[in-house]
């Protein structure tokens, strides 16, 4: 039985400092263990992070969320994490959905678990990028053959034989697209479960458009040109 | 005939350059190969150049040459920006190590605080 300190919730933060603290403090009262990988950052989210309660790893310089999210991988599996949570930065995930997706991890007996806004929720979410994120799953169901409702959900839980199995080579945001390629080559078990992000001002402008959706598309292509 | 050796030359080095990419590329390494072969073909057999460009629709067999080149161009700049993803997964590997060594425990460890929180066993063994 693992208690909630063995517990690692992993935020990649890049240039998050106005709201860096208030997340990391949040899920420290929540009684898990945090872990925040600054990418890079100009302004304080290390050190903000780090007041409120967190263990911070720095990047000498941006490397991008895939890269950081591999990078806090490494620091909780060495610090003997018996589940890792990837959680983001800006605000838009929920704390209390972080011992729901551990907890269907426990009953499901998988190794994965899948935040899904389209199981759960998504309030405020803009219709384009609602048509974005569909056509983003269509895509990896189609490549992955895992049937996932939310492919680009950065609210993941994993036990620490799942989270082994996973190397992330993708340092971008196409590194959604391999979490769930790896998965599949993995042979693990994944479920999914219902998450709600709460879209905002301040989490929309940090968000994706269809230009870095044709980035990921290079970027995923461009891999399976070499070894 | 002098321009046929020297292109001959500057063709089989891109064949010998394709076959060392082979183990890191073989999808680059193969198209460059077929283009690189072809405009080797094509340097010993203009007129059959001219033949396929006529049946092709390009009209001169140079223009087709220059096709070619322009393919091979483009296969090399994707070889190039192959290899630079591959050095930023070496820089990656550096950063990450660095920064791992440099990691800043937590100050209170975040995970033994709220101890009044309803769940705290998540049950995992």
């Amino acid at each position: 039985m693992a208690s909630r300190s063995q517990v690692y919730v992993v935020i990649p933060a890049y240039n998050e400092a106005p709201v860096v603290s208030r997340v990391v403090a949040e899920v420290g009262r929540a009684g898990y263990a945090v872990v925040v990988v600054d990418d890079g950052s100009r302004d304080a989210t290390a050190d903000a992070a780090h007041a409120a309660g967190a263990a911070v790893v720095s990047h000498p310089f941006n490397l991008g969320q895939g890269a950081a999210l591999q990078t806090g991988i490494d620091y909780a599996l060495a610090q003997e994490a018996e589940v890792i949570v990837t959680f983001d930065a800006d605000g838009q995930h929920r704390v209390s959905d972080i011992s729901r997706l551990t907890e269907t991890l426990l009953r499901e007996h998988a190794d994965f678990a899948l935040g899904s806004r389209f199981l759960g929720q998504a309030p405020n979410l803009p219709p384009l990028r609602r048509a974005l994120l569909r056509a983003a799953t269509v895509f990896t169901r189609l490549t992955t053959g895992l049937q996932v409702t939310d492919t680009h959900n950065g609210l993941r839980a994993m036990t620490r034989r799942g989270a082994a199995a996973i190397r992330l080579r993708q340092n971008r945001m196409a590194h959604a697209s391999e979490w769930l390629s790896q998965i599949a080559t993995s042979g693990l078990r994944y479920v999914e479960g219902p998450v709600t992000i709460e879209y905002t001002a301040y989490s929309l402008a940090k968000g994706q458009s269809i230009g870095d959706a044709v980035l990921i598309l290079l970027d995923l292509f461009a891999r399976r040109l070499y070894r | 005939m002098i321009a046929q050796f020297t292109f001959s030359i500057l063709l089989a080095g891109i064949v010998i350059y394709a076959w060392s990419e082979y183990a890191r590329s073989p999808v680059v390494a193969v198209l460059t190969l077929l283009v690189a072969s072809a405009g080797l073909y094509f340097v010993w057999m203009p007129e059959h150049s001219t033949q396929l460009a006529e049946a092709v629709g390009i009209g001169r067999g140079v223009d087709l040459i220059l096709y070619i080149w322009v393919c091979l161009s483009l296969i090399v700049l994707l070889n190039l920006h192959l290899k630079l993803r591959t050095q930023m997964e070496l820089i990656t590997a550096l950063a990450r190590k660095n920064a791992l060594a440099d990691a800043r425990p937590a100050r209170v460890q975040t995970g033994q605080r709220d101890t009044s929180s309803p769940s705290h066993d998540v049950g995992l063994s």
